[in-house]
């Protein structure tokens, strides 16, 4: 990195970029926390321990393990399910939304069913998982997977039904037949709604991950936050939840990063 | 006797809107000639782009049948390249692949393609665009890369639904101009709508007038064949409206077109 990355143009950018603003929140927020616990004693470290302790937990199960693995060994096992459950429902929702849009007889067999299961929270399935796939990956997989599955097709599908019909008008009348509409035209047209969707999808699936967790698991995120609350350890039940949040957040970065690479073309209005 | 390259036979259209049917275009015969440049004006909602979408089989009758070279317009076809209002360019696609989208399904190789699309890119006069994105075009450039489009895919007949409509009046004051100049370089058989009535006489041979919904013809002017206004695609469009010809024949036209949504009251 040059020296000038670090001079005064530096320094004026991170502060445009409200960088520091943001920062001076969370370290804000971790001081009121600090305050209310530690300094002023309000609250017992029973119901509510101190920013320290917490993080000298999270520091602590790195390397002795909680339950069967190290704090790294629960993350692992929490992205690999979601990482299998959001790929799986990807593979069957975004075809099935793609075909739904475009076939209107499809639509209407499906679209039936589909709006009768939707509404199903994901986590009223879990006793059927458990019943069908165990209480090992298969079953957490299948929650994960209908958290990202439904808000995915439906966001495909959308995009697929509601290109702008001029574009199908011009490529129709340049020669394209169906195939080629659909190829050139509907799919790059509806992959912003597809990728939102996605988004929506990966959100909802985090919230099934840990639902998953709580009721069926010895290892995981959602293990962690559960096993705090039975031990009455509530820093372990905060380290889970911290380190949710910031895989959550990661994920969104992810997809967001995608999005801009995929959707170049988009106005900024 | 030559055969007319577009003949809509007592045609009538029709288009639904919250589950009524309304009548767009009631009973209209035309004959189109290859190589003329046909006008349609009249006021707003009149059924001009309902027909014009009947000629490019985007849309079927309801009654009677349009043919082109006497045979019975189907569906949409390579054959009629349309040119719309709102561009109606791929966003995802550059400016080079805009103009080539066509092509491709004509089977022309790689090639060939390249030479097509650079020479109607710089007809269109947008030479260094070729790998911009629409979004970052001006409305004119963008109807340029349409118009482009539209003839480096080689129809016989252009179909254009008011494509300066979307654009400002110095914008399009040129590319009325350019797009005379086009039609004089590669002659095809254009169809043109517009509700300008300046825009009309100044691009068409034929101007036809039609009425307030449901759409009828109320008048054909020849302008070219009746030498009303002699030799104007030689002239820029400043002399052309200047032309006291020019003038007597907008008199006449809007007078026609203000009659009509006097009487129907469409204001």
């Amino acid at each position: 990195m040059s020296m000038k990355a670090f001079g005064p143009q530096f320094l004026e950018r991170i502060y445009r970029e409200k960088v520091v603003l943001s920062l001076s929140s969370v370290l804000g927020f971790i001081f009121c926390w600090y305050l209310i616990t530690d300094v002023l004693g309000l609250i017992p470290a029973l119901f509510l321990p101190s920013p320290e302790k917490v993080f000298f937990t999270i520091y602590e199960k790195i390397f002795i393990p909680v339950g069967q693995s190290t704090l790294f060994g629960h993350v692992g096992v929490s992205l690999l399910r979601i990482l299998v459950g959001t790929t799986i429902a990807l593979c069957l929702a975004i075809p099935l939304g793609i075909l739904m849009g475009w076939y209107e007889d499809l639509d209407s067999v499906m679209t039936p069913i589909i709006e009768v299961l939707r509404p199903i929270p994901p986590i009223a399935w879990i006793p059927l998982a458990i019943l069908w796939f165990g209480i090992g990956l298969g079953s957490k997989v299948f929650i994960i997977g209908i958290g990202v599955f439904f808000p995915t097709l439906i966001n495909t599908y959308m995009g697929v039904k509601f290109v702008d019909p001029i574009m199908i008008k011009a490529a129709q009348t340049l020669g394209a037949k169906d195939k080629d509409v659909l190829r050139e035209v509907i799919l790059p047209a509806s992959v912003p709604l597809i990728v939102a969707g996605i988004r929506i999808g990966v959100g909802l699936g985090m919230m099934c991950l840990v639902a998953a967790e709580l009721v069926a698991a010895s290892s995981g995120l959602g293990f962690l936050i559960m096993l705090g609350g039975d031990d009455l350890k509530p820093e372990l039940s905060i380290t889970g939840m911290i380190l949710i949040g910031i895989m959550g957040l990661l994920a969104d970065t992810l997809i967001l990063a995608v999005e801009k690479k995929v959707v170049y073309w988009k106005t900024e209005s | 006797m030559q055969q007319d390259k577009i003949f809509a036979d007592h045609v009538s259209v029709a288009y639904e809107k919250d589950g009524e049917s309304f009548l767009a275009v009631d009973d209209v015969t035309l004959s189109i000639q290859e190589g003329e440049f046909v006008v349609i004006v009249g006021p707003s909602g009149c059924g001009k782009t309902t027909f014009m979408n009947t000629l490019a089989g985007l849309v079927k009758p309801i009654k009677g049948k349009v043919f082109m070279d006497g045979n019975k317009i189907t569906g949409p076809s390579a054959e009629r390249g349309v040119v719309f209002q709102q561009f109606a360019l791929f966003p995802w696609k550059t400016v080079f692949e805009n103009v080539e989208f066509g092509l491709k399904y004509r089977g022309i190789p790689k090639d060939e393609r390249r030479e097509i699309v650079r020479k109607y890119i710089r007809m269109v006069k947008l030479e260094g665009f070729e790998n911009s994105f629409p979004h970052e075009l001006s409305g004119g450039m963008k109807q340029r890369v349409a118009i482009a489009r539209v003839y480096a895919n080689m129809p016989q007949v252009l179909l254009m639904d008011e494509p300066f409509g979307a654009l400002d009046a110095q914008t399009r004051t040129i590319m009325q101009e350019d797009l005379s100049e086009m039609f004089m370089m590669e002659k095809r058989t254009v169809v043109f709508i517009t509700h300008s009535v300046d825009e009309a006489i100044y691009l068409g041979d034929r101007v036809i007038i039609m009425t307030a919904r449901p759409g009828k013809f109320k008048k054909i002017i020849n302008v070219t064949a009746d030498c009303l206004i002699p030799n104007r695609r030689n002239l820029g469009y400043d002399d052309v409206v200047n032309l006291k010809a020019f003038r007597d024949l907008k008199g006449e036209l809007w007078g026609l077109i203000k009659a009509e949504i006097m009487e129907k009251r469409i204001l």
